[in-house]
């Protein structure tokens, strides 16, 4: 049985973007106001869900070939790398460091290492999510 | 159209260069200095002057906001009567749309007027199938939205 998908199809296709480009502001968002790296990786999964349950698994999986456990593992690893750095120059460990520098085109804006954790949290995220709705979705 | 909006754009920064004003005022100037230079030079593009398709654009989100009042008003009219007298029906729209937006805007809009909501579309897409709340004349329905949503749209897909 198979139906006429092209409503949802297409506006899924649009809507992707104005998700992950939501997903992307909640994330750099979160140090200031409410957002992190949490709610950005699970929004950012929320895309490709949506992506998945209008086309198919297969379909998805050839659109993006990405191998989300590298996904999880390279988050552990930059949070590790992250937590662990201020060993190696004398802080306790988890010392985050911050500084203002003047960018192009964004102007003076303070960077924070706890950024970099941040980014760690998102991708374990954006992978676990998506290996569970895959593992799931392949189950037969 | 995007080769002609890309131009506009092309001859505005054109015009900032050559008058050294690299401000949003010098950038407006030289885009309305680039429409007028389009409108000239209109016989040479193959499809119509952008703008005229913009324009379809501005007159299909009024003609939407319009119906969707009226619309609004009618399903009142429906929900606050004493007496149950409605006649809800389905019934087979065929459209001459043929593109994926075309038709997923009409559904769409269809949808958000009140009082009818597209539920399936045919498998080779000339048909939508349509839920509506109170109809008395399914062909005058038909010819409504034939002569409202889908001429707006067409308006705007027009070369």
């Amino acid at each position: 049985m198979k139906t006429n998908d092209v409503i949802i199809q297409f506006t899924a296709k649009i809507v992707f973007f104005i998700i992950f480009f939501f997903s992307i502001h909640i994330f750099l968002a979160g140090h200031y106001t409410p957002g992190g790296g949490f709610v950005g990786g699970l929004l950012t999964s929320s895309a490709i869900v949506l992506l998945i349950i209008t086309f198919d698994i297969n379909t998805v999986r050839h659109i993006l070939p990405i191998n989300y456990t590298y996904f999880t593992a390279g988050g552990l690893l930059l949070a590790l790398a992250t937590a662990a750095f201020p060993m190696f120059v004398g802080k306790p460990f988890f010392t985050h460091f911050f500084d203002y520098f003047d960018l192009p085109l964004l102007g003076k804006q303070s960077l924070h290492t706890a950024m970099l954790f941040d980014t760690g949290v998102y991708l374990v995220v954006v992978g676990v999510t998506m290996t569970i709705i895959q593992t799931i979705g392949e189950d037969e | 159209m995007a080769f002609q909006i890309i131009l506009n754009f092309v001859l505005a920064f054109v015009w900032m260069f050559l008058s050294s004003n690299y401000t949003a005022a010098g950038f407006i100037i030289g885009f309305l200095l680039g429409i007028i230079l389009l409108m000239m030079m209109r016989r040479f593009f193959t499809s119509r002057l952008y703008i005229y398709r913009i324009w379809a654009i501005i007159k299909l989100t009024l003609l939407f906001f319009k119906e969707l009042v009226l619309a609004n008003v009618q399903v009142l009219r429906v929900v606050l009567k004493p007496e149950l007298d409605m006649q809800p029906a389905f019934f087979a729209y065929p459209t001459v749309l043929k593109q994926d937006w075309e038709i997923t805007l009409l559904s769409s809009l269809i949808t958000l007027t009140p009082g009818t909501v597209v539920v399936h579309v045919s498998d080779d897409a000339k048909t939508l199938y349509i839920h509506a709340i109170d109809i008395s004349d399914v062909d005058e329905a038909i010819a409504a939205i034939h002569d409202s949503f889908e001429k707006a749209i067409l308006e705007v897909s027009k070369s």
